[in-house]
């Protein structure tokens, strides 16, 4: 902590707000390491209503426990928004409704549901619950040196996890038969993937608030996978993405008062997405239009 | 009748507040109701989801050019906001090689992004709550009004009346094609409709029903009003024109009862109409014709019947070889009780013994049973210790007339008529 304390020093900064910024940087990381696989999943989406199911369970763990602690209301968002995920499955199960309409569903159902418990809490003048709204759109400004320190424990996890079982995590989001029918247990996989992206999405609330965090595991992966074809080093390049965009968003909003984190922190993602899009090497819009073009190859002769 | 008076003393009380603001919660719900069906059969609920998102920074352009969170501008900027995200996420799908759900993430985070950070940073000159943006403020609908005639109407709810009517007149015009494009969208652009020029319509139209209902519910809680009643009028009824009146119904009700809970609860109205919107999705998907409780009830029933058949169908066995009674019949508590209600039901004798009427039907269950087994011994060849197992499930299930046809046809076997099954049990005749 002493070289915290100097390295804070040194940047003028208070060694909390430095906590804070090392925190949100961890965050980017392992959100981006972990979207990697939704991404490549074709669920991106998924995060979105795990995102949006959050609220309620943050409101419910503060009404039940009427503790404003960070770790016992990002306990409450992960019950939550694991708990939708259990719906989704459920009404596809069970329901006619369509994959789509069911997220909508989810999304929708369960924001107004958060808003209307945070409202009336802070309607009733409960203490402490004006400050569930920096859940919407994000805000560091309230946390502590505790905070930072559980969230830097959780992303280093998250990332850890990933990099143990990259291979299985691999085989299952490209070919899902075939893990299957190399007797993999595909669906625990797939459960541990979507588990893993809720606890990111939680993770990332309070840098990006439940409507936006699904940006953090969805825009770095996709910013990744324009430069390479290769999972580990998207892996590493979407860590890289997410970190950055974390870092500077969160000094974004310091620098400009009254700007929730949220939505620079995804801007800066964007705009890192943007970049990517047109400069990467061989599928970036400016390579597409500087390669020359192939003309048609004549056909083999002597073929099957 | 004092409940009535009640609720007409809620509506009209202070100058009509809590009526006008119910009334612009209908009004946009049912505008949302009608457009979100269409997206909801054409399955384009998430899009429907990242345009209302998306189309934000659309109404803060607007505003910041002059314009009113729900005026004419606003719907300008946020129909070019909207043609922007389908543009952006075509173009990513297409060149960047994104699949339709990461571009769609991509593309409404981003445009959400920058509408929230544009508000901020404009905070001084634009009169938008970044709050309303998240979940309206239909408390305050009522006191921002317009004169028309002689009456005073608030702005919110004249928008979202000319909305509705809009988005009515469009798809009684064009009712045919929309019909044509929601059942098949392929079929419908090789038979020569503009299919594109529809779904882009689709999607304007939803960008107008969001500005519409910025004001009302603001631009997240939106997503739920567009596709919940759709989706639970999806579970009740099967034709289009049927599920877009149900949603619309759906839509009406949630919306007032929404706004008078949350008004009792003191808590904010359009997260508590969402939240009625999701309680009758519950609803439906218990009480629907083929919902879970419909289909409890018929496996429950199912099973019932399977216990009690096979507690005559052991009488039957029972009284064949002139043994006595098991002490408890099979299946433990369940066929305990299903004794007991045979028994009253005068199936079975006090005793255990069956009844005239209990053998009747105790005999067509073994019955099914030996026929099959026998069938099974004769076409599939089954050795005689496999026979049981099947022969046990399917005794439940066949009627007479299938048991007709297998008698039927195994007397024209080699092997001729049937008068005993493979183990030497005679077959009880049909009765």
């Amino acid at each position: 902590m002493t070289m915290l304390t100097a390295v804070a020093d040194l940047l003028g900064l208070s060694s909390n707000t430095l906590l804070v910024a090392v925190a949100m940087a961890a965050v980017g990381m392992a959100a981006g390491v972990v979207g990697c696989f939704s991404v490549l999943r074709r669920r991106a989406l998924i995060g979105d209503a795990a995102a949006h199911a959050t609220l309620p369970g943050v409101a419910l763990a503060f009404v039940i426990t009427g503790s404003r602690g960070l770790p016992v209301l990002l306990i409450g968002a992960v019950v939550s928004a694991v708990a939708s995920m259990g719906l989704l499955v459920l009404l596809r199960r069970f329901t006619r409704t369509r994959d789509d309409a069911a997220t909508a569903i989810v999304i929708g159902v369960s924001f107004g549901m958060g808003v209307a418990l945070i409202s009336g809490l802070v309607a009733r003048g409960v203490p402490g619950s004006g400050g569930l709204e920096r859940f919407l759109l994000g805000s560091t400004a309230s946390l502590s040196a505790a905070d930072a320190r559980l969230l830097v424990i959780v992303s280093l996890l998250s990332t850890g996890l990933v990099a143990a079982f990259v291979k299985e995590a691999t085989v299952v989001s490209f070919d899902p038969g075939f893990a299957a029918a190399a007797g993999w247990p595909v669906w625990w996989i797939d459960f541990a993937l979507v588990a893993m992206t809720a606890v990111m999405v939680v993770a990332g609330l309070p840098a990006a608030g439940a409507v936006l965090v699904t940006a953090l595991v969805v825009i770095p992966p996709v910013a990744a996978r324009q430069w390479t074809d290769r999972v580990g080093v998207m892996l590493v390049l979407a860590g890289a993405f997410g970190l950055v965009s974390a870092v500077a968003g969160v000094a974004a909003s310091a620098v400009v008062p009254g700007l929730a984190t949220g939505p620079m922190v995804v801007l800066a993602a964007a705009a890192l997405f943007a970049v990517s899009l047109v400069c990467a090497p061989s599928r970036g819009l400016l390579a597409m239009a500087l390669r020359p073009r192939m003309p048609l190859a004549p056909p083999e002769r002597g073929g099957p | 009748m004092s409940g009535l008076r009640g609720v007409i003393e809620f509506l009209t009380a202070s100058g009509g507040m809590h009526g006008w603001a119910m009334a612009t919660a209908a009004v946009v719900s049912a505008a949302a109701a009608v457009v979100g069906s269409l997206l909801v059969v054409r399955r384009m609920s998430l899009i429907g989801d990242a345009i209302s998102h998306a189309v934000l920074p659309g109404i803060v352009v607007g505003v910041l050019l002059g314009g009113r969170p729900g005026g004419p501008l606003a719907t300008l900027g946020a129909v070019a906001a909207a043609l922007l995200t389908v543009w952006l996420a075509e173009l990513l799908r297409g060149k960047a090689r994104l699949s339709e759900d990461a571009a769609a993430g991509v593309v409404f985070t981003t445009l959400f992004a920058a509408g929230v950070a544009l508000l901020s940073a404009a905070a001084s000159r634009v009169d938008v709550d970044p709050g309303c943006v998240l979940y309206g403020m239909l408390e305050l609908v009522p006191f921002d009004t317009v004169e028309l005639a002689w009456l005073e109407v608030p702005r919110a709810f004249l928008g979202g009346l000319l909305v509705l009517a809009g988005v009515l007149a469009v798809l009684w015009l064009s009712w045919r094609q929309q019909l044509a494009t929601a059942f098949d969208a392929d079929a419908a652009a090789v038979v020569g409709l503009p299919a594109k020029a529809m779904t882009t319509g689709l999607l304007c139209a939803t960008a107008v029903v969001t500005v519409a209902s910025f004001e009302a519910v603001g631009a997240v809680i939106v997503v739920a009003m567009l596709v919940v009643p759709a989706a639970t009028a999806e579970l009740l009824v099967a034709t289009l024109p049927r599920l877009i009146l149900v949603a619309v119904g759906l839509a009406v009700a949630s919306a007032c009862s929404g706004y008078a809970v949350a008004w009792q609860a003191e808590t904010n109205a359009a997260g508590m109409i969402a939240v009625m919107l999701g309680v009758g999705y519950a609803a439906a998907v218990l009480i629907a014709p083929d919902g879970m409780l419909a289909r409890g009830t018929a496996s429950l029933r199912l099973a019932w019947r399977v216990v009690c058949e096979d507690v005559l169908a052991e009488a039957w066995r029972a009284e064949e070889v002139g043994a006595a009674l098991p002490a408890s019949p099979r299946g433990g508590l369940a066929g305990m009780l299903a004794a007991w209600w045979l028994t009253r039901r005068g199936r079975l004798l006090p005793g255990g013994r069956l009844s005239e009427q209990g053998r009747g039907q105790a005999e067509m269950v073994v019955r099914s049973h030996r026929l099959w087994e026998t069938w099974l011994g004769r076409h599939v060849r089954l050795p005689l210790d496999h026979l049981h197992p099947p022969a046990e499930w399917i005794e439940h299930y066949l009627g007479a007339e299938m048991r007709q046809r297998l008698e039927a046809e195994m007397a024209h076997t080699p092997a001729g008529s049937v008068a005993a099954d493979p183990h030497g049990s005679t077959i009880p005749p049909e009765r």
